[in-house]
């Protein structure tokens, strides 16, 4: 058995120190709550990642799939992978770090309209794409789902856009139900009043501590990036949702319509932050395991809070470096958006980069425990440094004419999406799940037969991506041209060691579950991992 | 510029693998030392000035870059040859079809119904032009063509389900 269960707080150490969590809260509600979203969100993972294979293994022309089931499958795909499986894990285990630094959920209401919304527009997105043939990829740019040539009807536009909402609105609840967490009593605010709360919960405690005071010490590293996301994803999924309900009306009125720019900026005003709907949940979870197994607190200070103030008011002022292409000749707005949101989504990278020297220097000649968990985690910090610098790269208007649109966009996204949050989400299973689930992992090996597997698979398959993008390979081509066949099939080795890394990691899983819980093994601790 | 683009971004990413690998070769010596050899303080006083190398680097980035964005370089000088460029599910309308090395071309893109982009491809198959067709608007763009032979244009915007068919196979740019 291995032990990579999330080690006790140093002792007489961390501010904000958990090792006295009470068993029944651990055991409780909060834990089958937990539990029921990473088994949910993980079968959403099984799902979108099939799709995802079947996706190119039809570019490199092994299987031959109908032009638009391939797009519909892309569509869910899209959606599936990011938000169903990445973004409801996170959201899940958002609470579960939340009540082990001492803010525990305070009532499961929004929660559970979080899990049930989710779940019902997940399905109703299954059913649209993979059934109803509706293949306007997870940006369904307008007018494009009124333009299907004969593929699907209104109507199904209609329920696609109605289940993304849904999405939207777990997302929504998901938001409220953090800030309803976070603004608890928890913080221990020497003036208890609304304001001190939402202050200490987004950092100005750190900024100013002769204002801001608590009675527990600091205010807990991984609460930043939750509070400053529950604001943000409330503030972005507000216009996002106002496209679909636009797009439900066109459905089922067809003299309605959309200004083709409005629509594009509704939408990117949803489709960038919600990237950071996985990244900051992921930073949270390094702020919290990463001084664990580091053996002493964060290094972290002012700077720190300051880059997450940033990051709370640049989040939402960042959408038009989508739309860099879009500057039609005398619409003005559009270009000054674009000369706008490139200096503020480079501010975006001090969030980041400070984020990464804090973890940096944490780990700096510590007594540093790894194990299967820690090097899933340091694996993914190190793809948010090398995807962090694609996203410059990203956030340049001038690179655009070789990039936009082409491989290299997708190639980037995987690398940030699955090689640095997916990584934290594999890290966060390792690490939670013996608490979680009471028993510990079977196969210290075969967790690291996943790691390796994973690692070297998916950056090939990514690196593939990438240099095909620099080559000019376009995006969301069922059949890409010739010249680019040699690395898509290069590509798939590396997904096929991807694939059999999944199927250790789904074989080490079941074992666990078959396994003695810890009290037949009366040896390890929820907390501490010990060894029989 | 892809290979520009390659070079500047793997430089960066061999100084940040050196920097991580340093880092985790250190727990070996913190490992002897139980962890307790580094002054912590310190760190903490260098972050802000870490945060600040970080923005001049980003601001020296921005200011060689902004003013290259597309919509910057274009000017309203008189070009040899108009050319219109025409998006509709699922193919390009292109007139005139031919140009001739030397001229100054200005594509004017646009689209009938869906967002469609042209991504113009010269012989040797590379990406040297991408302009984005928005149905009602137009967006105009210049190039000065040196190359002659035949040329490529591929829809690089998802336009439905015949998307990755959605080609011009023969731009002609004449010595």
């Amino acid at each position: 058995m291995m032990t990579t269960a999330v080690p006790p707080a140093v002792p007489g150490g961390l501010p904000y120190d958990d090792a006295e969590m009470p068993l029944a809260l651990v055991q409780g509600r909060t834990r089958r709550y937990v539990l029921r979203i990473i088994w949910t969100s993980t079968a959403f993972l099984v799902v979108a990642g099939i799709l995802g294979l079947l996706l190119r293994l039809r570019q490199g022309e092994v299987i031959t799939l109908g032009d638009n089931f391939w797009y519909a499958m892309m569509t869910a795909h899209g959606l599936g992978a990011f938000v169903a499986w990445a973004g409801f894990f996170l959201m899940g285990v958002t609470f579960w770090v939340l009540m082990k630094v001492g803010l525990p959920i305070r009532s499961f209401i929004l929660p559970e309209i979080m899990y049930w919304t989710m779940v019902l527009g997940v399905v109703g997105i299954v059913l649209t794409t993979l059934l109803s043939g509706f293949g306007g990829s997870w940006v369904f740019l307008y007018p494009l789902p009124f333009f299907s040539a004969g593929q699907w009807s209104d109507t199904v536009t209609g329920i696609f856009a109605g289940s993304v909402l849904l999405v939207g609105v777990s997302i929504l609840a998901y938001c409220a139900a953090v800030l309803q967490t976070c603004l608890a009593p928890g913080l221990k605010a020497e003036k208890d009043t609304l304001g001190q709360r939402i202050g200490l919960a987004l950092g100005f405690g750190l900024l100013f501590p002769s204002r801001f005071r608590t009675r527990r010490g600091t205010i807990p590293y991984p609460v930043l990036p939750f509070a400053v996301n529950a604001v943000d994803m409330f503030l972005a999924t507000l216009p996002f949702a106002v496209l679909l309900v636009l797009n439900i009306v066109q459905s089922v009125n067809n003299g309605f319509s959309i200004n083709v720019l409005l629509a594009g900026n509704l939408l990117w005003a949803f489709g960038h932050p919600v990237v950071y709907l996985l990244l900051f949940p992921a930073a949270a979870i390094y702020y919290y395991l990463i001084p664990r197994y580091a053996g002493r607190e964060l290094v972290a200070g002012k700077a720190v809070a300051v880059a997450w103030l940033i990051a709370l008011t640049m989040n939402v002022f960042v959408w038009a470096h989508h739309l860099y292409m879009n500057y039609p000749d005398g619409a003005n707005v559009q270009q000054t958006l674009g000369t706008i949101m490139q200096p503020t989504t480079y501010a975006l990278v001090l969030p980041s980069a400070l984020s990464l020297y804090s973890i940096a220097a944490t780990m700096y000649r510590s007594n540093f425990r790894w194990n299967v968990a820690s090097k899933f985690l340091v694996a993914g910090i190190v793809s948010w440094l090398i995807a962090g610098l694609q996203g410059i790269i990203n956030a340049t208007a001038v690179f655009q004419d070789t990039l936009h649109n082409t491989l290299w966009i997708v190639g980037h996204f995987h690398n940030m999406a699955f090689l640095n949050m997916g990584l934290a989400i594999f890290g966060a299973m390792y690490a939670f799940l013996p608490e979680l689930m009471g028993r510990p992992w079977w196969s210290e090996r075969l967790g690291s037969w996943h790691l390796w597997g994973t690692v070297i698979g998916a950056y090939g398959w990514v690196a593939c991506q990438m240099i095909q993008g620099l080559e000019g390979a376009p995006r969301r081509w069922a059949v890409l041209p010739d010249q680019y066949l040699t690395l898509t099939h290069i590509s798939l080795g590396f997904l096929a060691l991807l694939v059999a890394a999944q199927l250790v990691f789904a074989y080490n899983l079941w074992t666990t579950l078959r396994t003695s819980p810890f009290e037949d093994a009366k040896a390890v601790t929820v907390h501490g991992g010990t060894q029989p | 510029m892809g290979m520009g683009i390659a070079i500047g971004y793997l430089t960066f990413v061999a100084l940040g693998l050196i920097i991580a690998f340093a880092v985790l070769w250190s727990t070996r010596r913190g490992r002897r030392d139980g962890g307790q050899g580094v002054a912590i303080e310190k760190a903490e006083r260098a972050e802000p000035w870490w945060g600040v190398v970080v923005l001049v680097l980003l601001t020296v980035l921005l200011g060689i870059t902004i003013w290259q964005a597309p919509w910057f370089t274009e000017n309203d000088d008189p070009k040899d040859v108009q050319v219109k460029v025409t998006g509709v599910q699922f193919g390009f309308l292109v007139e005139p079809t031919a140009v001739r090395v030397g001229q100054d071309v200005e594509f004017n893109v646009t689209s009938k119904d869906v967002h469609h982009a042209m991504g113009l491809y010269n012989p040797r198959g590379q990406m040297i032009m991408n302009v984005e067709a928005i149905p009602g608007y137009t967006i105009s763009r210049s190039y000065h063509f040196t190359e002659p032979g035949t040329y490529i244009i591929r829809c690089l915007e998802f336009c439905g389900y015949k998307h990755h068919e959605m080609i011009y196979p023969v731009f002609q740019v004449t010595a």
